[in-house]
């Protein structure tokens, strides 16, 4: 059974909390091609909520192409293009890297010293891997 | 779509002391509704008027599609309440209890009643004054589930309730939600509960629905913006409910998210960072 983890109180619709950690475990492969997905009831009872809730984030998800609603089976994991689903990995991280450089700039840290230490930490990482060998 | 149940205009007063000012609301059925407001903001007398237990001095009830005070019988038995107190006779035993309010019922479920009192560890040959006060709410609950009904109203139903016993009602209440589509009104302080199962949140302020609108709407809608701007730049907030202006910028809570006006800030090059709110910190703005 998958578990999902959700904050009831944070300031992020429940809907949303589903969507992006299934929308992750959909793209990094613990859910594969065709798995089947726990049922909206099963999902709402393990963790307490409207089974509402449940179906909205999984409808979505269907909207957005990551699932598909097969008749007697509920939801399964859509299979798609490399290419898609590289297209769909690059804009969550898109996506991240716009959160770090918003969170930087917040900070006062400038946009250079952030590509500065990705690229440290980059090479930092690299040096580890030819260490081991 | 029909709605379950329908109020215009409701007032009441007690004494000199008006409590409900003008009350409108609408329940479409389906809905789980979660009530709040402060204490003494008049939720129990309301609950109590849509079901004709309290008097009101004015305004419309109806409840399916029936005026509130003139129900048939038979939509009287479709409704599931449970109140803030204890109005039971208490030198029953629960069990005697069950049997004589069964009696009003064609739709009572004994399967329901004995499956809730093995998993609440009910001794039903107690008398009510005998149980503790989570254990009696746990019988007023059984009452009001057992007919089966189509419309359940809670006073602060989990208020005498431990955690686990809090979060089983909360299944049992979720259970029935997604087996029998029925409609839910419940009062309560505790918003964590109401995160939980209700689609929608209603909160009463100074004797009317001053809020009323779907939970995840609320938390989309509802957030404290940072608005990263110099002090001689003259930025209006749009519907700002409380605001501070810094050195740094403004910061500030607004009832909901004007597109326009942060595509508008974009344009300008305004960054303004977008905080979502838990809904307590939400119910406090909004009845600031």
């Amino acid at each position: 059974m998958e578990q999902f983890i959700i904050s009831p109180s944070s300031g992020i619709p429940i809907y949303k909390q589903l969507y992006s950690q299934i929308e992750r475990m959909v793209l990094n492969g613990y859910f594969s091609v065709d798995q089947r997905l726990p049922s909206v009831r099963q999902v709402a009872s393990d963790l307490d909520v409207n089974p509402m809730t449940v179906s909205k984030a999984y409808g979505l998800l269907e909207e957005r192409g990551y699932l598909t609603r097969l008749r007697g089976k509920g939801m399964v994991v859509t299979a798609r293009d490399d290419e898609v689903l590289q297209q769909e990995k690059l804009t969550m991280l898109d996506e991240m890297i716009k959160e770090l450089l918003a969170q930087a700039k917040q900070m006062g840290i400038s946009d250079d010293k952030v590509v500065q230490m990705i690229n440290r930490n980059v090479a930092n990482k690299q040096d580890e891997t030819v260490g081991k060998e | 779509m029909t709605c379950i149940v329908n109020v215009k205009g409701l007032t009441k007063s007690y004494k000199n002391q008006s409590v409900l000012k003008g009350l409108s609301w609408e329940i479409e059925p389906g809905d789980v509704v979660g009530l709040l407001g402060k204490n003494g903001a008049g939720k129990s007398t309301l609950l109590k008027s849509l079901l004709n237990i309290s008097d009101i001095d004015s305004g419309e009830i109806s409840i399916f599609g029936e005026q509130y005070n003139q129900l048939s019988s038979k939509n009287k038995a479709r409704i599931g309440y449970v109140p803030q107190e204890n109005d039971e006779i208490s030198w029953l035993s629960v069990n005697d209890l069950i049997n004589f309010r069964k009696q009003f019922y064609s739709t009572w479920s004994d399967e329901k009643v004995t499956e809730l009192i093995s998993r609440w560890e009910i001794d039903a040959t107690k008398k009510i004054a005998e149980l503790s006060p989570g254990q009696v709410q746990r019988v007023l609950i059984i009452l009001a589930l057992a007919p089966m009904p189509d419309l359940l109203i809670f006073d602060e139903p989990a208020a005498s309730l431990d955690p686990a016993g809090r979060r089983d009602f909360l299944k049992e209440i979720l259970t029935l939600v997604s087996d029998e589509n029925i409609t839910v009104i419940f009062s309560t302080h505790i918003t964590s509960d109401l995160e939980r199962i209700a689609n929608k949140v209603a909160i009463l302020d100074r004797g009317k629905i001053c809020y009323f609108n779907g939970l995840d709407v609320t938390k989309e809608s509802v957030v404290q913006l940072i608005v990263h701007c110099k002090k001689e730049q003259d930025i209006t907030i749009p519907y700002l409910l409380r605001g501070k202006v810094h050195s740094q910028g403004q910061y500030g809570v607004v009832s909901q998210l004007d597109q326009v006006w942060l595509a508008e800030m974009k344009e300008q090059a305004v960054e303004v960072t977008i905080n979502p709110m838990g809904l307590e910190d939400i119910f406090l703005e909004l009845t600031a």
